[in-house]
This record gives C-alpha cells, structure tokens and sequence, in this order.
C-alpha cells in the first residue's frame, strides 16, 4: 500500500492532522487498532473547555465523534484493527491486521500514539483490585462496569481527581486521594472538591488481601493508619508512548514535565528521521488543546514538504498556531509549554540546525 | 520497601533481584534484563520500564534522566506468527542443514 | 605507577569470561577483563545458544566443537547451573536430492567419533512430532544441545571473580602501548593498567581492538535476527537447526546471515522471513504469538574457522576469537589457560593461527 501521508493512531491528534492534510487533497492513511476512531477520548466524559478556537467546547465522547465525522468526505482511508508492528529496511511501516502484515509506503508519517499511564511502587501493587485510573474510566463508560465500592484514589492530578468524582457519582465510596506532595498545583486546587477528602504528604505503604485488595496501609504526615478499600486507582501520570520513535530511528530526550522520556522534535514536530512527525501527548503530555495544536502544526510543515502550502504560507500558519499553543499550554501549565520550548531548542542545538526566525517570538514570549 | 515486593509482574522480578543485578554492576534497565529476565515477558518491558529506571536512579544516585530506555524491539505488539509470515525471500534466512558443506568452511551454526 | 597486571582479557563475553575463570583455575595470577559494555550486552547475550556440533565441517572442526560439547557436564558442576542440555540436534531438510549430502557427511564425522544419522521423514517425525510432515529428512546427533547463555556467562564471570579475577565494565579499550616489554592498557574510565600479557577476546571488535597492536585481524561482522514466542507447553524437546524451546517455553527462532556492520537493529523483512520459515519446520507455531525479536552480531573470521593462540610478532599477545563461541568457550578457555600457563596446548592450535592469514613476508 501506498499513500502520501500515513498517521499512527486514530486519537484525536491522528484525526486532527489528518483533517489538516486530507482536506487540502493529499492521500492520508490512519492506522489504528481499534474498532473506532477517538482514541481515549472514546470514554472520556471530562468537559474540554480549553480548545483550539474551531471547536466549541465538550466533552471527549462528542469531541472524538467531531473530529472523525470531519473526515467523511475527504480522501482519508481508515484501517481500524490494523497495528502498526515494525518497519522495513526501505523504512515502509509495517502493518499488522491479525491476519498478515504488510508495508505501507508513505512520503512521510505522523506517529500519534499516544501516552501511556504510570504505575506506581507499594507492596501488594498487582493484586486485583489495583488499577490506573484510566483503567477504572474505561470500565465504567466502556463496559459500564463499577470497578469497585470504596476506592482509595493514589495521586492528585487532573485526571485522577476527574475520575474520582465521576466513581462518586456512581455511588462508589470514595476514602480519600492520596498524595505524595505537601501542595498542590494551582489546577488541582482549583479542582477540589470539599466532599472528597484529600490526604497530603501521604502515601501507601502496603495493600493487602486474600486474593484482591481487602485492606490498605497508609502512611499520613508520618503514621500509618488501616483503610478497608477493595480498589485502589493510581493516579500516577502519563508518560509518552516510546515505541514506535525508537524502531524509527529517532532520538529521545527527557524532560520531566512532559512525562518523562520523549521523541526529540524540530520547532514544526519533525523527529531526528526526516520523515517522522510527532504529535499529541506522544510528543509530551499536555491537555486537550496542546494535542490538537501540536497535531495543526505538524500536519502544516507535512503540508509544506508536498509542496502543498508554500513556504510564506506555512510559516504564516504555523507562527499563529505555536501562538494559540502558548495561550492554551499556559493557560492549563505553562511550565509544560516551556519545558516543550525548552527542549526544541535543545534539539535544533544539538542538529546543529537553526531556529526559524518566526520562532524566534515564541521564545521571547517566555 | 519491603525488598519482595514484585517489581516485572510478568516475569515475576521482585525489588531484591533487582538490586542484586545494580550491585553486580548493572547500570541500565537492558543490563538487568539480561541478568534476571526482568521486562522479558508478553508486556516487553511497558509496564515496569520505568519503575526499574526509577530503582537505577535510586540505587546508583543518578538523576532518572540519566538513565536510558529499555531497548524497544519489533513487533510493538504481541503478533500471531502465521499473521508475521512473508511472502518475500532475501536468502538472508538460511536452513543450518544446507550449510554443511563438506568442501570448505563458512561454518557458523550456534 | 600504573596498576599492573599479570594477564588482561580484553572482552566480557563467553570467550572472555570463560579465558579468564579457566585461568584463575590454575594458579593464582593478577587477571584483569575489561569490557566496554556490561556482560551479555553483546553477542553472547544475543544468542540461541546452541551447542551445536554435528554438521561443523569439515570434519577437524566438528571433532573440536565436540571436544567442547563434551566438557559441558563437567563445567556445570564447577561453575554452577548453565541449565545445559544435550538435547540431540536436528537438522532438516526438504529434498529428497539432499540425503546424498546427509550421508556424506555422517560418513566424514564417523570418521572422527561424531555419531551423525540420517533420517528419513517417519524417523524424523517420530522423534519430534511437531516438525512438518513436508520434511524430507534431518540429519541427526545426540551430542548437539544447549545452554542458557545468560546464566553460562554470568556464571563464568562469578566462578572467576571468586579466583580474585577483576572485572573492570563500562570500560572501553582505547589504546594498546607496547613499553619496556609490558603492554600499556589505556582505557576510558580509568588510569592505564600495565600487563605481562594480553588476550584480546573482544567479539565483534576484534578487528579495532588488533589495530591497537598493529596486527591485521581479518573478521566480518554478521548479524543474526532472532524471534521469541510466548511460553508454550513444551513441545519441541531437540534442538532444531533453525529453533530450539527453551526451559521457560518460549521458542527462539532464527538463522540469518547479513553484512551491516555493527548494527544491531532488527527489522520487518528478515523476521517475516523467519516467520515463514518457523511455520515451515513446525506448522503448529503459526498459532503462538511472537512477543519480541532480537539481533546479534556475529563475528566471523573470514574463512569462518576460529583465530586462536599467539599474536605472531607481538610478543604475549593472545587472541581468541570465534563465531560459535557459546559451543566452544569450555574448550577455547581450557586452552588457552594451557597456553598461556605452560606455553603449549593438549590440543594443536596449529589451524587456528592468525598465522594463516599472513603473507609470507609477515610471517614470523
């Protein structure tokens, strides 16, 4: 198979750079291992009120149905089931259905796959009845599942505070979230709520039961008290998804608040492989409005290397969006954005490759 | 933490086994793989990559960022063989048995 | 003063390790090994392991890599478990036209005490029924078999680090000076060491590592590309030429050959290729799901027999560099530590010389 632009993941930074490319007429194949296109989104009922200006507003379940309605009637072939499982010598990525595997050949390739949730360290750890929070989410908006009734949540972030009240609303107990930290951020302040109780300077020292968590240790401002849980979420972040950067030949870079170890990527999200493109929280994990930008300005120097937009216009465009994405990213937290900032430079340093000159306003911004 | 506590759940590596791998030397999440088969399992290594990386960090006072990645490898997935086979043939792949030639050497079999 | 050392191996590997525990075996010498990376971080952790002797030829080196396979019993019980099994080997083929050359060369390793059978596709099946009915025939011998290389060099480097052996890892050889009849060993990350003598072990790096003490060593870098299955109910109990079960279940499998250099990446077309060829030798693996897939870079020397004994004009230099390392470490360490120890070997070397490759002006 072959085609012009081949996007890893069908999430909503894949569905958002393929709107970009396919509606200016360039071939765009989406490859996905799932049976539907959104990614996480699809159980995602948290409210995105944070977006690029195109969209209104709402929740991830809507927004993951926008994005993918928009490619109806452009030249976007979609494979659901299909794996990305390797690449070639020729550098074609190979593409498993299940039942062979075969090379799409692509003119360049945008590898959107995604993060993956963090794990986190306590005596008693894997028993059932211990799972991300992320996990829990799916269970209940996915298989309409209750994953258990009274969860100690590990980790206060975003995320995990979101699922936390949602498990309240179906009834689920919840004994406390548990955090690590003295203080909070500034957005988990802001996302408290006074009938879940919180537990700072905080953390599990063991979790015990016959066959499933039954009964949980936890160690407050230095003394340890006995919970009867039978669920524990851990809240303990995402870190990019590595996988597919490596077999691709590109390099990594770490920085801590982006998730850890990540692709190094170019000012317009171009990795060490001249031919690789990254986007959404693989490139760093960021809200909502940072994976559909960083998907907008790779998707624009994609655009640039067909010779579909010209060099005038791409610049052009790709300045007004690294703006919105300084006004989304800091909005949320704008030591993301400048950490993102951060090590662009460091990646253009060490490629020896200049900065462009409209980058040059972003980095006085910060 | 209690030193038992399992850290590679698929292949069952506890914290001990780890930190007997960094005392021999081990410095990477790859030389403690090969050591104790820690993130060698179904999950290659997604899961646990980053709590041996952090236990690295811990044992050898290394900032994490110092430490590397676990080497990924193909396929990203866990794949049915009969859905890997190739219609392709490069002569790269050889049968042991046609290589014992009795003429001269060339004779790599292990 | 720089630290100085009676002997320095240069290279971690299974020949290097095995060297260095042979000789601390013997008398109580300083030894260094040096590696540029940590144990099993190079070829001898990138391996299937085989102690395969059966169809090495011509026959001299069957009945070498023999010898080895036969000390392997004994080893274990010194070292400890390298979950060593002499599980027979199989070698198929798929014409009939081939059992010609499958009798040749039964008859050739007779010769030389290798028992081999040829067997037809009912004696074939009957002794492991998994492998395809397609099979024409095999060659077969109980003596091939294998090992866990992880635990075999591992163990290796315990035994000798128990005989006061030093290990020095993460230490790249830069250079090799020859002064006042010692070699000078500068290295990476610490101060030169000075050496009576020194072996250079070093694999895939043989070559640089000879251009130190201005020697020609005339190896090429192969890679070979391996896939794992998931653990499966054991079902393969001999060692197939091309795969092989190991105590866990997993299947390795795989037998490639390609030249570029030091790259240890693997890639889609050979492990399709393998694939393909699993399901022709054991039609039931195309139901096992592949979990992962690794590289190795062999090293050969250019006629493909082992380079092992003295450096010819460099006084107290030493190799010993193979492919099939895994299969004759116990017999190169055994000789080698006679070498250097008392200046001849119970085996001749005299084939395995660097000498071989010399022309006659460099011949000394």
């Amino acid at each position: 198979m072959e085609t012009d632009v081949l996007i890893i993941g069908a999430g909503p930074a894949g569905l958002n750079s393929a709107y970009e490319i396919a509606s200016n007429g360039v071939q765009t194949v989406i490859v996905d291992e799932s049976f539907f296109p959104g990614g996480q989104l699809k159980q995602q009922t948290q409210y995105f009120n944070n977006l690029p200006r195109q969209f209104e507003a709402q929740r991830g379940i809507t927004l993951a149905e926008t994005l993918a309605n928009r490619l109806h009637s452009l030249p976007v072939t979609m494979l659901h089931k299909h794996t990305m499982i390797g690449v070639y010598k020729d550098g074609s990525i190979g593409v498993s259905n299940g039942e062979s595997t075969f090379p799409i050949k692509a003119k360049k390739v945008i590898v959107t796959t995604g993060a993956a949730e963090e794990t986190c360290l306590f005596p008693g750890w894997t028993l059932p009845g211990v799972m991300t929070v992320g996990a829990a989410q799916i269970l209940m908006n996915r298989e309409r599942v209750l994953p258990g009734k009274n969860a100690i949540i590990l980790g206060c972030n975003s995320f995990s505070q979101e699922v936390a009240q949602q498990l309240k609303d179906c009834g689920v107990n919840i004994l406390g979230i548990i955090e690590k930290n003295t203080s909070l951020g500034r957005e988990s302040r802001e996302r408290l709520h006074s009938d879940i109780p919180l537990l700072l300077n905080s953390y599990i020292t063991r979790a015990m039961g016959r066959g499933e968590v039954e009964k949980v240790f936890i160690n407050h401002n230095g003394s340890e008290q006995e919970w009867r849980a039978d669920l524990i979420c851990i809240g303990n972040g995402l870190s990019p998804i590595l996988e597919p950067f490596e077999i691709l030949d590109c390099s990594f870079t770490n920085k801590e608040k982006l998730g850890g170890l990540l692709p190094g990527y170019d000012s317009n999200f171009k990795t060490e492989n001249s031919s690789v493109y990254v986007a959404g929280n693989a490139a760093g994990i960021t809200c909502m409005g940072g994976v559909l930008l960083t998907a907008e300005i790779a998707a624009a120097d994609v655009l640039r290397h067909l010779g579909v937009l010209n060099r005038e216009d791409a610049a052009r465009q790709t300045t007004y969006l690294w703006k919105e994405l300084l006004r989304i990213e800091t909005q949320t937290d704008s030591e993301v954005f400048y950490a993102r900032v951060a090590s662009i430079q460091e990646f253009h340093e060490k490629n020896n490759i200049p900065l462009p000159t409209s980058f040059h306003a972003i980095l006085e911004e910060c | 933490m209690d030193k038992s506590t399992i850290v590679c759940r698929c292949e069952e590596i506890n914290i001990d086994e780890i930190e007997t791998a960094i005392k021999m030397g081990a410095s990477t999440f790859d030389d403690i793989k090969r050591l104790t088969r820690c993130g060698m399992g179904p999950c290659q290594s997604k899961v646990c990559m980053n709590l041996v990386r952090e236990l690295l960090s811990e044992n050898l006072g290394k900032p994490l960022k110092e430490i590397p990645p676990s080497r990924m490898r193909m396929p990203l997935k866990i794949t049915r063989l009969g859905s890997l086979v190739g219609k392709e043939s490069s002569n790269n792949v050889l049968s042991v048995f046609s290589e014992s030639s009795l003429e001269e050497g060339e004779q790599q079999n292990e | 003063m720089n630290k100085h050392y009676d002997i320095v191996i240069i290279g971690s590997g299974v020949i290097g390790s095995s060297i260095a525990y042979h000789l601390s075996e013997r008398k109580e010498k300083d030894i260094l090994v040096v590696d540029k990376g940590f144990p099993l971080s190079g070829t001898s952790g990138s391996t299937q392991a085989w102690v395969w002797v059966h169809n090495k030829t011509p026959s001299w080196y069957g009945e070498l890599s023999m010898y080895s396979a036969e000390l392997y019993p004994f080893l274990g019980k010194k070292i400890g478990d390298v979950e060593y099994k002499r599980t027979g080997g199989i070698a198929p083929f798929f014409n009939e036209s081939e059992r010609e050359k499958a009798l040749k060369l039964a008859e050739a390793q007779a010769e030389v005490g290798i028992k081999v059978e040829v067997l037809n596709r009912e004696q074939v099946l009957e002794k492991e029924p998994a492998l395809s009915p397609s099979i024409a025939g095999a060659t077969y011998s109980d003596i091939d078999g294998n090992v866990n290389p992880f635990r075999l060099v591992e163990l290796y480097i315990k035994a000798a680090q128990k005989n006061h052996v030093q290990f020095a890892f993460y230490n790249p050889v830069l250079d090799i000076k020859k002064e006042k009849g010692l070699f000078k060993i500068f290295t990476k990350k610490e101060e030169p060491v000075t050496a009576e003598k020194v072996i250079i072990a070093g694999g895939p790096w043989t070559k640089e590592i000879g251009e130190m003490l201005g020697v020609h060593i005339p190896v090429k870098q192969v890679r070979g590309q391996i896939i794992v299955t998931e653990p499966l109910a054991p079902f393969l109990t001999h060692t197939i030429g091309g795969m092989r079960q190991a105590e866990n279940g997993e299947v390795l499998i795989g037998y490639s050959k390609e030249e570029v250099g030091y790259d240890r990446r693997t890639t889609l077309d050979v492990i399709q290729e393998t694939a393909s060829m699993a399901e022709n030798y054991v039609p039931a693996l195309a139901r096992a799901n592949v979990v992962r897939s690794f590289a190795g870079i062999r090293v050969i020397p250019e006629d493909g027999f082992p380079i092992v004994g003295t450096i010819p004009g460099v006084h107290n230099a030493f190799i010993a560099t193979m492919h099939s390392g895994i299969t004759l470490s116990p017999l190169i360490g055994t000789l080698m530590s006679e070498l250097l120890m008392e200046g001849e070997t119970s085996i001749d070397l005299g084939r395995l010389s660097l000498r071989r490759f010399m022309k006659a002006s460099e011949k000394v």
